[in-house]
Order: C-alpha cells, then structure tokens, then sequence
C-alpha cells in the first residue's frame, strides 16, 4: 500500500474556445481534497467539473492557478503510476477480455502484467467478477463492465483515485448497489478519491465533503461537509439526516445568488 | 432455419423460371441459356478453363497483395499526418475515379507480361483498403483515447494499444471489397492486353463464337472468383468484429482528420499542390521508367499534342465528339439507378417484403465483376443504346440500394415511429424521416457511382456499341495512336475527377442545409 496523497486546485482559470468564441471553463477555481478523503464534485451539466477532473489527469492545462498531487504537477504522478481514472461508461476495449482490461493501464505505463496476476486476481474477486475473467466486454452486463472499470482504475494501486460519473450510464437501482460496493472497495485503500457526480445522493453517500459548482462560468458555490460514519450501509438511504443533507444539497445548487 | 430455407425455395424457384425461359428461348432468341445448358458447355470446356481461370487468379491474388500493401501503408501514413492525407488527396480522388478500362491500354503499352493486370488489379484494390485504413486508425473511441492518456500514454501507446486492433475488421472489411476489385482489374486488362490465357481474354475470345451457353459459362466463373475472395475476406472480417464492436456507443466518435488546419492561405497552397500531385506523379513515372517517349506520352506531350500540334484541331473535335456521346448516356444511366435505388429503399424501410427479397440479391451482386459481364449483356440486349443504359443502370443501382437501405437501416426505430404515432400518413413518413435521413447515403451512392457508371458505359461503347469515349479508345489502340490513347485515358479521368467533386460540393451544401 502506496501513502496517499493531497491533491490540490489553487485559483484555476480555464477559458475554451468554441466557434472562435472564448467560453469561461472554469473562474478561480480552489478545491482541496486532504490526502484519503473522499471528495464529491456535483453541479450543473457544464459547470466545469469534468474540465477540473480532466486537469487533476493532465488531460488539460490550466491557464492559470496550480494544480498538485502529492505537491508535484499531475504530469509526474501519471507517470509514476499514482493516479487511476474511471469515467462514465465503462469505455473497454471490446477485443480485451476482462483480466486484460483490468491490465490496460499497467500495459501504458510499461508493468509487466506478470508481477500483477496476483493482484488482479484479487482485484476480480473485489468487484465480484469471479469466474469471469475471460469473459469479452459484450458478455457482461452495464453494471459488470462498470465494475470492470473500477477494478481497473485500482489495478495500479492508485494514491489518487479519479471517478467521472463513473456510474451515470446506470439505473437507479443498480447505481445505489454499485455505490455500496464502491465504498467497501474504496475502504479497503483509502485512496484520495475525486468523484465526478450527477447525483445528489450518490454524493452524499459515498463522500466526506461534497464540492458543489455553478455554470457560466464554471466555480464553486458551496463545500458540505458529510458527517455520517464509516461504513455506510443501505439503511443510510432512508435515514431523515441523509435526506436532510440532501435537501441541503439540492437547495445549493438551485439557490441563485440573484434571489 | 426457417428464413433460410425460404430463400433455398426462392432460389430454386428462380432457377426453375430460368431453365423454363431458357429451354423455350423466351429471351432475345436464346441469349439467355438455361442452366443445364449453360452447365453442360461448362462441362465440354472443361478443359479450357484451368488456364485461363489460373491466370486470372494469379494476376488477381498478386495485385490484391500490392494493392493492399500500399493501401494500408498509405492509410497508416493518412492517418498519423493529416497533412498528407490532404496533399494526397488528389492523387486518391483519380486513383478512385478514375475508370480502369480507360488507362488498360496506356499499362499495355507500358508494361509487359502480365504486369499491367496485376497493376489493374492493385488500383482496384488501393482505395477501399486505404480508405479502410485511415477510417479505422481514425474512427477510435476518444474516451479509451483519454484513458491510455490518463496514464501517460502518447500517440505511440495510442496506436499500440487502441487503434490497430480496432482498425483490423475495418481493414478486412475494406479487403471484402478489394477483393472482387482485384478480380475485376484482371479481367479488364485482359480484355484489353491480348494475352492468351485469362477470363478475360476467354471471354473475347468467345465472344466471336455465338454461343451464349459458353459466354454464361465464362461470366458465372468469374462471378464465382469474385465472390469466393468476397466470402473469404467476409468471414475474416466477420471474426474480428465479433470481439472489437464497442458495445456502448461513444457520445462522439473523434472527426475524422479535423477540421483543414491553417489558415485560408495556407489551405489554398495544399489544395493546389494536391491538384498537382498526380500531374507530377505521371511525369515522373514516364521518366523514371525510361520508356520512349513516343509510346510513353509525358504531360507536356499530351497538353501540346490536344492544343499546339497540327493535329489538335482534329483531335479535340474527336474527344469532344466522343465525350457528347458518352456523357448523356452516363449521366442518364446514373441517374435512373440512382433513383431506381432511392425509391426501392424507400419502400422497403416500410414494406420489409421488399428488401427481404431485393436485398439479398443485390448483395450477392457486389461481388459481381457486373461489367466484365458486359458481353453477356450484349447478347441480351444487342449493340444498340439499351445495352449501355441496362449496363450503366445495373452497375450504378445495386450498390446505391444497399448503401441507402443499410443507411435507413441505422436510422433509429423511434424516429421513423415518431409521425406515425400523430398519425401522419407512409407519404408524410417518408418526406419527414426517411428520405432526409436517407440523403447522406444517396449521396455517398452517387459518388460511387459515377466512377462506375463512367467505367459501364464506357467498355460497352468498347466492346458493343462503337461509339463515345470508350470505342475511340480502341480506335486509338488499334491505329497505335499512342496520343489519343494517353488523351483519352486523362480526359476519362477528368470527367470522373470533376463529376466526383461536383457531387462532393453538392453534397456539403446539401447536408449543411440538413443540418448533418
């Protein structure tokens, strides 16, 4: 098991162009998340928290303002194998089979698989894809692939885990049995986890402090903290104080600074 | 099970038709032999075809090896440097207008030996492998793209691990076109080489003897050459796609090759060097090879012998006599297929009967080497302007009608549901979903085929009609009249060349006016 480590947005200003016009991405952004929390990143489609995602993985630059894992810029800690992504829809490569999927990132960043047939073993056995280890990606369900996806977001024994609605291509119902099964995964390594979200209660089940952003331009509005107690079982989605810090959630991101 | 054994009866059934009209001689006095008959010559022959089908396999297997081989590389090549693909752009619109019959003359004179089928073979099977290549290198998942990114991946790691495993089955699919291509490039140089062994050069051969039962006998072995490399490529490609489909789709697929980068200075440099391009490439095969000049015409030869010499007067008065001939007919051939194929689709994306019967057929077509079937179509048909129509008609309608049908096939259930849930009537459907929904696909048909209609009409004007572009080539060929042979062939190709861009521009605006 890797330390885990801090990652850190100071000030950051994204500006797109699209059709020649500048969009402002993201307007002095600053979000912490302290080394093995758990951050939830919610807000309005195109409020910038993908395009914040997308800059913590080096996927993007920022115009200005700092971004730092573990203090050193991003483009270091994907290369020393510090970082593991999943996004929305499951995105495997259909000809790989699920053990090698699970493989792909140690196949980039030059591992041999061999040292790792171990822990991708156990890491099968975690998401509950036992006995499907040869199995094509067509073969599997959309919550099976998904678990794909997360298996093979850990495979590097990530310090820092970044999730972009990794289950919003998901029903409802196998959403809410995948958040449970993400968090007895994700308590297993404490990874410092950024979770890119659309759901209100997936946020407030899953993380310590929900981060939530405004559009145009994208910044964030609001941090709440999330003060239930590890592990969470099922029964959390019924409790009045869920529903409560939901609601709070919710008026959050409707609440307009106009009214 | 059962759907199969549905079409065995409907073929047999067919085949039944066939033998009736045969045996009576229904159709223009016995030019279409029933099947026993056509049969029983085949097996008379039986001994002239290992040659003749060896020598066209070979020459085909050799050029659908070079073909691809350059095609894949040019495609691996396209896809890494845009800026390539731009600049090759005008060699690529010749090479995949351009109507093979029309330069078989100016290979013969060239080459030697069985060299210029082999080069025929191989142009034919360039482009659908390269355009095969490019689409499949470039057409990736972008989220597997970010992920591989994610771990600090390159373009290197890109291309390993993600894009040429999923450019495999669009490869192979585009070699399941070649490979008929391959078969049909032979076949036309033979027409035109004089060779002695080879389908072709059988089927000229016979062509003197009025014995439609041989004539089949000949067309229905190519046929069957082309469609077992067809089958052979199908079930390669079948097998790769079986494990690369993404199940899920992508929310974008990444543009193919970006928008023309630069800016309008620097497009307008690259649009003039890719015009030039194949000019250029022509002058220095001429020279590299160092064939005599006077049988290998440069591009300066050709432009001083149809404007400066003496003989230009008369020369562009023939070209342009021939041209008048040929272009109506094609134009007309196009355009009937076309809108045969158009309005069939239409019909059978709301009566599946339809394309349940047609469908099959005209797939089975694809791999038709149809033009070399063109003798056969003479005897159907006569010497006259029909045999033209009824050539350029079959070459241009069957591949249109499976492209828009497989096109409407993708539009989504709901869309096509969705007038008809407020009650619209199959006419309002039509002119609402289907037929705007259908345009990109007519227009990808068009331009495919005006290459093909040109080609149709034009080794029927060869071997039947003796008129327009393609008799005054064989003309040319038999005077040894080396500048109207080059003359011809870069005119064929300019017709083909503009018609495509026509219809490329065409097209653009249209979409834009779509919104697609």
């Amino acid at each position: 098991m890797r330390p885990t480590l801090d990652v850190v947005f100071e000030g950051v200003n994204k500006t797109f162009s699209l059709r020649g016009r500048p969009l402002r991405a993201l307007e002095h952004v600053s979000v912490a998340c302290p080394a093995g929390s758990f951050t939830a990143l919610i807000g309005p489609s195109g409020c910038g928290k993908s395009t914040l995602l997308r800059l913590a993985l080096g996927l993007e630059s920022a115009d200005d303002g700092r971004v730092a894992i573990g203090g050193r810029s991003p483009l270091v800690a994907r290369r020393r194998g510090e970082t593991g992504v999943a996004f929305q829809d499951a995105a495997l490569l259909p000809w790989r089979s699920v053990e090698t999927n699970i493989a792909l990132p140690l196949d980039v960043i030059g591992k041999p698989r061999r040292e790792a047939r171990e822990r991708i073993a156990s890491l099968i056995r975690l998401v509950g894809l036992a006995g499907f280890e040869a199995a094509l990606p067509r073969q599997l369900s959309g919550g099976m692939r998904q678990r794909v996806a997360i298996a093979r977001a850990l495979v590097t024994d990530p310090a820092v885990l970044f999730l972009d609605e990794p289950f919003g291509a998901l029903d409802q119902i196998l959403r809410r049995q995948m958040n449970i099964e993400l968090q007895r995964v994700w308590l297993e390594g404490h990874a410092t986890t950024l979770l890119v979200t659309h759901g209100i209660d997936e946020a407030a089940f899953l993380a310590d402090r929900i981060v939530v952003m405004r559009d145009r331009p994208g910044r964030v509005a609001t941090t709440i903290d999330v003060p239930f107690a590890r592990p969470r079982g099922p029964s959390l989605f019924a409790d009045p104080d869920f529903h409560r810090l939901c609601d709070t959630v919710a008026q959050a991101l409707r609440s307009d600074p106009l009214e | 099970m059962r759907r199969a054994l549905s079409h065995l009866a409907l073929a047999a059934l067919a085949l039944l038709i066939w033998e009736v009209v045969g045996r009576a001689q229904l159709v223009a006095m016995g030019a279409l032999p029933a099947p026993s008959e056509i049969l029983a010559r085949w097996w008379i022959d039986r001994a002239d075809y290992p040659p003749h089908a060896t020598a066209t396999a070979v020459s085909a297997a050799f050029g659908l090896l070079w073909g691809s081989a350059a095609g894949i590389g040019a495609g691996i090549v396209f896809a890494a440097w845009p800026l390539a693909a731009r600049l090759f752009r005008g060699v690529n619109v010749a090479l995949f207008a351009l109507p093979p019959i029309a330069i078989v003359p100016v290979l013969v004179l060239c080459l030697s030996g069985s060299a210029p089928r082999i080069v025929l073979a191989a142009l034919g099977c360039y482009f659908p492998v390269m355009a095969a290549t490019t689409l499949g290198l470039t057409h990736v998942d972008p989220r597997v793209c970010d992920l591989v990114h994610a771990y600090g991946g390159g373009a290197t790691a890109i291309f390993r691990f993600v894009r040429l495993r999923s450019a495999l089955p669009v490869i192979l699919s585009g070699l399941k076109v070649a490979a008929p291509n391959a078969v049909l490039g032979a076949i036309l140089a033979e027409f035109g080489g004089g060779g002695r062994y080879g389908l072709g050069a059988y089927l000229i051969g016979s062509l003197g003897r009025a014995d439609p039962a041989r004539l089949w006998g000949i067309g229905l072995s190519a046929t069957a050459m082309a469609g077992l490399a067809y089958f052979a490529f199908a079930q390669l490609s079948r097998g790769a796609t079986s494990g690369a489909r993404a199940d899920t789709m992508a929310a974008s697929l990444a543009s193919d090759a970006g928008p023309d980068g630069g800016g309008r200075f620097e497009r307008a440099i690259v649009a003039v060097a890719a015009a030039l391009l194949p000019v250029a490439i022509w002058a220095g095969l001429t020279t590299a090879f160092h064939l005599p000049p006077l049988i290998a015409k440069s591009p300066a030869a050709v432009v001083d012998y149809l404007f400066a010499s003496p003989a230009s007067g008369l020369a562009q008065a023939r070209l342009l006599g021939a041209l008048a001939e040929t272009l109506p007919i094609m134009l007309a051939g196009l355009l009937a297929g076309l809108a045969c194929a158009f309005a069939l689709a239409l019909v059978g994306a709301f009566a599946p009967a339809v394309s349940r019967l047609l469908l099959p057929v005209s797939l089975v077509t694809q791999t038709m080497p149809l033009v070399a079937l063109t003798p056969l179509l003479v005897l159907l048909f006569g010497r006259g302007l029909a045999v033209t129509i009824a050539i350029t008609v079959s070459v241009t309608f069957f591949p249109a009608y499976v492209a828009i049908s497989q096109g409407l096939a993708l539009v989504p259930r709901a869309a096509l549901d969705l007038p008809r849930a407020y009650g619209a009537p199959w006419w309002k459907e039509i002119w609402i979903v289907a037929a705007p929904a259908s345009l990109p696909h007519l227009f990808a048909a068009a331009r495919f085929g005006a290459a093909r209609a040109l080609l149709g009409v034009m080794i029927a004007e060869w071997l039947a009609t003796g008129r327009g572009l393609g008799a005054l080539l064989n003309q040319a060929r038999g005077r040894l009249d080396y500048a109207m042979i080059w003359s011809v062939a870069v005119v064929a190709v300019l017709v083909s060349v503009t018609l495509y861009q026509l219809l490329l521009g065409a097209e653009r605006l249209t979409l834009k006016r779509f919104g697609q």
